[in-house]
């Protein structure tokens, strides 16, 4: 039987179990480091050193998870810190890199074509709605998960997705023909 | 498609458009970042305990007066009729076992559910 996350976390509060942790680690590395490769516009090695420095902050500050959301939203809002100091820091001067941003990419899941487009309508996006947009309509969290991630009104969450969502809809229209 | 996008189609393609990244030693990599264990001291909690009772002990027999009012208890116990003995005794047997059956069937309910 595989253990949840609540077990994992567990191991880690009492026994200290880094094992455990790892488990955790690579349960949810493929959805922060995505997140992040989105947020930083596809700088890929930016965004792993990020996810490594949010894990870490994790496992650190691990006794201040309370189980009131989930491990996962938990994660993110660490993720989405982590994202947001260093953006404060380089005042967001993260540039687009679609080249490595395309290589990353399985080219067998969408039309390379409409996901430069989708990739790049994202990239252009606003910070507020690309993380709005990115953690509902691409990490399915609720309205009221992005909001605890984001640390903004449950309001502005919906009021930013439904913006995000409108302007990749105009830039893509051509997608809908 | 009718030339517009719906909000399904849109969250679709967004998600498809994020595909699994492989671990490729990103784990690993966290695992030698984090901070050594804190070595647990598992002796500690029951040296404490142990010590804090042999003192509590030695606090009471001292202050007890080398423990007279055992001496003078047992004494006054013997004076007990026996029928308060037996009763005494079938009580005490009688309230540990409820005791015990309370406890049993608060860690099953506590397991069904």
């Amino acid at each position: 039987m595989e253990l949840t996350d609540a077990d994992l976390i567990a191991r880690v509060l009492v026994d200290d179990d880094q094992h455990a942790f790892g488990e955790l680690v690579r349960r949810h590395q493929s959805s922060v480091r995505g997140l992040l490769r989105q947020l930083t516009r596809g700088d890929v090695a930016l965004a792993d050193d990020l996810a490594q420095d949010a894990f870490v902050r994790s496992y650190k500050n691990i006794r201040n998870f309370r189980g009131e959301a989930k491990f996962s939203t938990w994660l993110y809002r660490i993720a989405y810190n982590c994202f947001r100091e260093d953006a404060r820091k380089r005042k967001e001067l993260v540039g687009i890199n679609e080249e490595q941003w395309q290589a990353e990419q399985d080219p067998q899941t969408v039309d390379p074509g409409l996901r430069h487009d989708l990739m790049h309508a994202l990239s252009l996006l606003p910070l507020h709605e690309r993380s709005a947009v990115l953690l509902c309509c691409q990490n399915g969290l609720s309205h009221d998960e992005a909001s605890r991630v984001l640390e903004i009104p449950l309001g502005t969450v919906k009021t930013n997705v439904l913006r995000g969502r409108e302007k990749l809809k105009k830039t893509l229209a051509a997608w809908a023909q | 498609m009718n030339g517009e996008i719906q909000d399904d189609w849109l969250d679709r393609k967004l998600q498809e458009a994020a595909p699994y990244i492989e671990d490729d030693g990103f784990t690993a990599r966290v695992l030698r970042q984090l901070p050594a264990p804190a070595r647990r001291v598992e002796f500690l909690r029951p040296l404490i305990l142990v010590g804090m009772s042999a003192l509590a002990s030695a606090l009471t027999y001292v202050l007890s007066d080398g423990g007279r009012f055992v001496l003078v208890e047992m004494f006054r116990l013997t004076a007990i009729p026996t029928v308060w003995v037996v009763v005494f005794a079938l009580a005490s047997g009688m309230l540990i076992m409820a005791g015990g059956i309370f406890v049993a069937m608060y860690k099953a309910n506590q397991i069904q559910s």
